[in-house]
């Protein structure tokens, strides 16, 4: 983060308005959803306080807004400058600023839906509305139409759409003095307000306060409203000025944050007199906005302002000197009111970004696609399209388009910062050269936009919806006012930026209220150049500063290359060096321990089960306590399968009681005395009836059993492991349990028996093996069964291998183990084994062992 | 490099990631080197440093590694192996993204040896505590060995000089190492195929060729493989570096026992040497046919053969000495027609317990169907009839 804002903070200084978060994202370029949150953090920061607050979220930049959007007709720029101005001039205008502010809400509200009809008033700027109407339109309107017809139409009706009201009125309304914490809420209030103040009319004559007020807004307002003029890039511009709109907004709330101390006094004075509501909502921007939007946003406008200053009278200038004092300030606030939420987001939208950023291929395109979208989101969370737009069918940025973009962007960059230094007419080529930007977006942003309106009512809460036409519409205009400050932000440096503020600042007492009244005639006389006129307050303050902004402008234009390039150089870096973007949190906890998973002792059940028997299911979930048999219940059934067993010797059956009474146990945690009888008693059923496996289990169970349950069965079960691991030949086991095998346990009887019968067996001793086979004690020769064929095979091999010329039977069967020579005989006949005709109990060796090795 | 600071120990990882200096980066990872000891790195959370200096995944994998390195100084190996898990699987990562080079490869070597380490120190630690089961730890140490493995083993592409499998054998050791603690011999089959199909199995460092026959020679040992289990262990023990004399015994434990089986008898001064004196009775009894002072010599050093792993192997050398014995009666007797009653006295005065003559021919059996001797058993006159010619056959020379 400290690089971020350090990136940040040298961005801003450098000009790079929009630049600026972009930069601050490359930084943070890592993981690519992270950097498309980066983005979208920088935006949403900038614009969060715009947003926020202009978007229903933040309502009291709505409210800000709104007021502008009433105005915004032509007015609208100047209105949003006036709501700046009149948060600083409101104090002295207070009937209108608070009327202003209603309507701006309710206009906001229809504005957007406005956006051709209330532009068309905006049209009365005079020169630029010619202009201005078209890119309106073009902005506003391909979304904003169709609201607008919505939003018109609700105009007329009630001029402070109850919709809007809802949201925005509550910052708005006067009335609300209460409801400034509730800004939202109070939305409705306003509007009852509203009708009173009515705005329009009302607002006309703010307006003007408010311009004079505004004049920087003006002066923002101009530069956007140039742009859109000039150029077809309309859409375009619709794009700028929502960009510039949001920045605008972030500006006017940046300043307001920054100039924090001139300009919230002002805006405190404003809201005072206008609406405690509305310095709630003020409060809020200050608190949010100010921040977030402050450093950013500001930077941004500004220039435009200087650019637009030109014309205007070096009176402003000086404003703007003393603007830049503020900027500093300013910018600190920025930092903490930078913080808008991504989470605000609409989840569609989060997706849609992670998928721009799946789709990049290397980092060149995620660059492109990140700084894409921070334009193009911004301007959608600005005009709330954000929240209506379908994004999950919203075309994905083409890499293309975006590279053109880029190579684009910097032309027009310097394009702009070259306009920006021939001044008026430098707004409006910027305002094309943003177009051009917009352009890129355009597609993104054309369709967007009208499918934000169009579904933004349909689809959505209608409330919701309506507020956030409204502010949309509200950010529309404002962002026609504001394109030409977007556009200024965008060309211009960080650096004039924060001049700007400070000048804002500076003016922030003073100079706001020459702007208010200055400001405001211009604002009215020229209209759209009202906001020109606030600029040139600032800018006019002084031409001669103006150029020297211009110039210094220009400087930041001429280095704009450098930055550029630094930029690039910046990307490279980090493109290069993956940094992680979220904080690296080492998720050794998440580990597993081996041994330590799921244990039974964790989540102790005791049964209460009845029953005596019990069928045998193969746990699939967590144990019911109901089919669970408790202990006690459990010794009778373990005594009730010992007597059927005995009796019965049903095999199938005990074994299924056994593994169903030891699934209790194991279930319940129990592991006592009684646990080691059940597995000893199953082992020997199983032992009894040859079954190895289950015989197995239960000898492992029972190793780990007598650690803690020591039984005087101990020796007897080491003493079948013993075996167990001669019937499978594992003599690395063998080697392991004659480590861990004590003195005591040596002498155990079974134990020293195994171990002779190992020793005998290793050696290939048959003799003593099948003499110790059959003197095997307890159940041992059960397991020795399982691999006497096959020792006996082996010695069998040797004898006819070894003797000559015969083999007595007798002796093969006394060595062997067998019982009889019944059984001797059979098993010899069973191989194949030939004897001599003369003798049948000798046996041909030579011809019997080719028998055995064929077998 | 003592106490260097962690901003300085960072900007030398990463300038050896950069770089591209394996042999060095592996160092700033290994608990082999002392940077390990100094305090000023063994921080408990050292993420946000990490993060600040180093890209993706290696942040993850110094942070793991400086956790570690503080798990280590509190004497917490559970936690130390869990930190070096997430280092093998932090490297992993950026390993695998690593095209057509492998200089990392000496920083695989030295997170998964110190895995592996701490895996086993785990362990112990756990099963003080009277947790966890012996051998679980390895084998989850094992299984990240594995995934290393297959990394390494997969990469087909690259040219030999840039070939990740040129960490094989590495890993494969190590593995080894582990299976072996857990008697899972079973899981070496498989990497020893990979190697015997691999052309580079001639060319790995002679240090990795040394461990690898080592046990692949233990393992042919075990399957009574006595012949390939000689020529694996004696060309570890030839090659490996004079001054490992630890190493070098290990080996020796292994493969006096095989020679011995062949017939072999190591001399004093070898045992001595090494310090294994143990075998020097051993050897002796063997070597005379001496079943008394076999038995006593097992018995005295069962402890410590048993912890070898070779007891059984040891004990297998009854056989030969059985041969030698019958064949002192042979000499004494001077006759190729012996009465197994000759054999009984012998075997009695060896104080063989409860043996009979039965018994005797069974061991004649053994020995004649081994290849020890060159005779037959005549049942019916209680007689053994051996060869003239060489009844008693060198050990190196039958089977």
């Amino acid at each position: 983060m400290a690089a971020k804002t350090t990136q940040t903070a040298p961005a801003a200084n450098w000009s790079y308005g929009a630049a600026a978060g972009p930069e601050g994202q490359t930084v943070s370029e890592n993981p690519e959803w992270e950097k498309a949150r980066q983005a979208l953090a920088s935006i949403s920061k900038t614009q969060s306080a715009t947003k926020t607050a202009q978007a229903n979220r933040t309502t009291a930049q709505a409210g800000q807004f709104q007021p502008a959007v009433t105005e915004s007709t032509a007015i609208q720029q100047q209105q949003q400058q006036q709501y700046y101005q009149q948060w600083y001039q409101q104090n002295q205008q207070q009937p209108y600023p608070g009327y202003t502010y209603p309507y701006n809400y309710y206009y906001p509200m229809a504005a957007g839906p406005y956006g051709g009809g209330g532009y068309p008033p905006q049209g009365q700027y005079g020169v630029p509305p010619g202009p201005y109407p078209s890119p309106t339109t073009p902005t506003g309107q391909p979304p904003s139409l169709p609201v607008m017809d919505d939003q018109s139409s609700s105009y007329p009706s009630q001029p402070q759409p109850p919709p809007p009201a809802a949201p925005q009125p509550p910052p708005q309304s006067p009335t609300s003095s209460e409801q400034p914490p509730p800004p939202p809420p109070p939305a409705i209030p306003p509007n009852s307000q509203y009708p009173l103040p009515l705005g329009q009319n009302s607002y006309n004559p703010n307006n003007p306060m408010p311009y004079p007020n505004n004049d920087p807004n003006q002066m923002r307002g101009y530069n956007q409203g140039r742009p859109s003029y000039g150029q077809s890039y309309q859409t375009q511009n619709s794009y700028q000025q929502q960009q510039n709109n949001n920045q605008h907004q972030q500006q006017g709330q940046g300043q307001y944050g920054p100039g924090a101390g001139r300009g919230e006094a002002n805006k405190n004075k404003n809201h005072q007199q206008q609406q405690p509501q509305q310095q709630g909502q003020q409060l809020w921007h200050r608190m949010k906005q100010a921040p977030g939007a402050g450093a950013m946003k500001f930077n941004i406008p500004k220039r435009p302002y200087v650019m637009t200053n030109q014309s205007f009278p070096p009176g402003e200038q000086p404003t703007g000197l003393a603007a830049t004092p503020s900027s500093p300030a300013a910018a600190p606030a920025a930092p903490g009111g930078a913080q808008t939420r991504p989470q605000d987001w609409p989840q569609a939208m989060k997706e849609y970004v992670q998928r721009c950023f799946t789709a990049c291929e290397n980092e060149e395109d995620k660059d492109r696609t990140e700084k894409g979208l921070k334009e193009v989101l911004q301007k959608r969370l600005q005009d709330g399209s954000a929240y209506t737009i379908d994004w999950d069918r919203e075309p994905l940025p083409e890499l293309k388009a975006k590279q053109s973009r880029w190579e684009v962007v910097p032309t027009q960059r310097t394009l702009e910062s070259s306009v920006g230094r021939g001044g008026g007419t430098g707004g409006s080529t910027r305002g094309r050269g943003g177009g051009a930007r917009l352009g890129h977006y355009r597609n993104v942003f054309s369709q967007r936009s009208p499918s934000s309106s169009s579904s933004g009512s349909s689809s959505r809460s209608p409330s919701p919806s309506h507020n956030r036409h409204r502010d949309r519409n509200g950010q529309r205009h404002r962002r026609s006012d504001s394109e030409s400050q977007s556009d200024s932000s965008m060309s211009s440096d960080l650096r004039t930026q924060l001049p700007r503020r400070n000048q804002k600042g500076g003016r922030g007492r003073g100079g706001d209220r020459d702007r208010g009244r200055g400001g405001g005639e211009r604002g009215r006389g020229r209209g759209g150049r009202g906001n020109r006129g606030r600029r040139n307050m600032d800018d006019a303050n002084s031409t001669v500063l103006g150029k020297k902004r211009k110039g210094g402008n220009a400087g930041l234009d001429f280095h704009d290359p450098h930055r550029e390039a630094k930029k690039q150089s910046r990307a490279a870096r980090f493109h290069n060096t993956k940094m992680r973007s979220e904080p690296l949190v080492l998720s050794i906890n998440n580990l597993e321990l081996p041994k330590e998973d799921l244990s039974w002792d964790d989540c102790p059940i005791v049964g209460t089960c009845q029953e005596i028997t019990k069928i045998y299911l193969r746990l699939t979930c967590a144990p019911d306590p109901a089919t669970v048999r408790p202990v006690s219940v459990l010794r009778k059934s373990l005594l009730a399968v010992k007597a059927h067993w005995k009796t019965r010797q049903d095999y199938p059956y005990a074994c299924e009681q056994m593994k169903s009474i030891r699934q209790d146990l194991t279930v319940q945690g129990v592991r006592t005395e009684f646990t080691v009888e059940v597995y000893e008693c199953h082992a020997r059923i199983a032992l009894e009836k040859g079954d190895h496996a289950e015989f197995n289990q239960c000898q492992m169970q029972l190793k780990a059993l007598y650690k803690d349950n020591p039984s005087e069965n101990i020796g007897e079960f080491t003493a079948y492991r013993l075996l167990y691991y001669i019937f499978t030949k594992n003599s690395g086991d063998i080697t392991t349990e004659l480590v861990y095998l004590t003195a005591a346990l040596r002498a155990d009887e079974c134990v020293s028996h195994a171990l002779s019968l190992r020793a005998a067996w290793a050696l290939g001793n048959f003799h003593r093996f099948f003499q110790l086979y059959r003197r095997a004690p307890r159940m041992a020769s059960y397991l020795i069964d399982k691999f006497v064929e096959r020792e006996r095979m082996i010695a069998l091999r040797a004898l006819f291998k070894t003797f000559r010329p015969d083999l007595p039977v007798e002796y093969v069967q006394s060595s062997l183990g067998f019982l009889c020579l019944d059984s001797c005989m059979a098993f010899l006949t069973g191989l194949g084994v030939t004897f001599f005709p003369s003798d049948p109990s000798k046996i041909d060796c030579k011809t019997s062992s080719a028998c055995l090795a064929a077998s | 490099m003592a106490h260097i600071t962690i901003n300085q120990y960072l900007q030398q990882v990463y300038d050896a990631i950069d770089n591209h200096e394996g042999s060095f980066c592996a160092e700033l990872l290994s608990f082999k080197h002392p940077h390990v000891a100094n305090p000023r790195l063994q921080l408990a959370s050292p993420e946000e440093k990490c993060q600040q200096v180093l890209e993706v995944p290696y942040d993850e994998m110094v942070a793991a590694h400086l956790r570690c390195t503080y798990a280590v100084s509190n004497h917490d190996f559970v936690e130390a192996y869990k930190c070096q898990t997430l280092v093998v699987q932090s490297f992993l990562r950026a390993f695998q993204s690593h095209k057509e080079e492998n200089w990392a490869l000496p920083v695989m070597f030295a997170v998964t040896l110190d895995l592996r380490i701490f895996a086993n120190n785990a362990e112990q630690q756990l099963l003080r505590k009277g947790k966890g089961k012996l051998g679980d730890m390895l084998e989850k140490a094992a299984e990240q060995l594995m995934g290393c493995f297959r990394v390494c083993a997969s990469d087909n592409r690259a040219g030999i000089d840039d070939s990740k499998k040129w960490g094989m054998l590495f890993l494969i050791n190590q593995l080894f190492k582990i299976y072996f603690k857990i008697n899972k011999l079973h899981l070496c089959k498989p990497l020893i195929r990979a190697i015997d199909s691999s052309n580079l199995k001639d060319d790995y460092s002679m240090a990795q060729r040394v461990t690898y026959k080592y046990y692949v020679g233990r393992k042919a040992m075990f399957d009574s493989d006595y012949k390939p289990a000689e020529e694996y262990l004696s060309f570890s023990f030839q090659h490996c570096h004079r001054s490992s004399q630890r190493n070098k015994r290990m080996i020796l434990i292994y493969l006096l026992p095989v020679k011995m089986l062949l017939g072999h008898m190591p001399n004093h001064q070898l045992l001595r040497k090494y310090d294994l004196m143990q075998f020097a009775d051993v050897t002796k009894a063997v070597s005379e046919g001496n079943l008394l002072l076999l038995n006593e010599a097992l018995a005295k050093h069962e402890t410590f053969f048993i912890r070898c792993g070779i007891f059984l192997i040891l004990e297998k050398l009854k056989i030969i000495t059985y041969r030698n014995l019958f064949k002192k009666v042979y000499q004494l007797l001077k006759t190729h027609q012996l009465p197994l009653d000759a054999f009984l006295v012998a075997l009695k005065m060896m104080q063989v317990e409860e043996v009979d003559i039965d018994e005797v021919q069974c061991i004649l059996a053994n020995l004649i169907c081994e290849g020890h001797i060159k005779g037959y058993i005549s049942h019916q006159h209680q007689k053994l009839v051996v060869s003239k010619a060489n009844p008693f056959p060198l050990l190196s020379s039958s089977s």
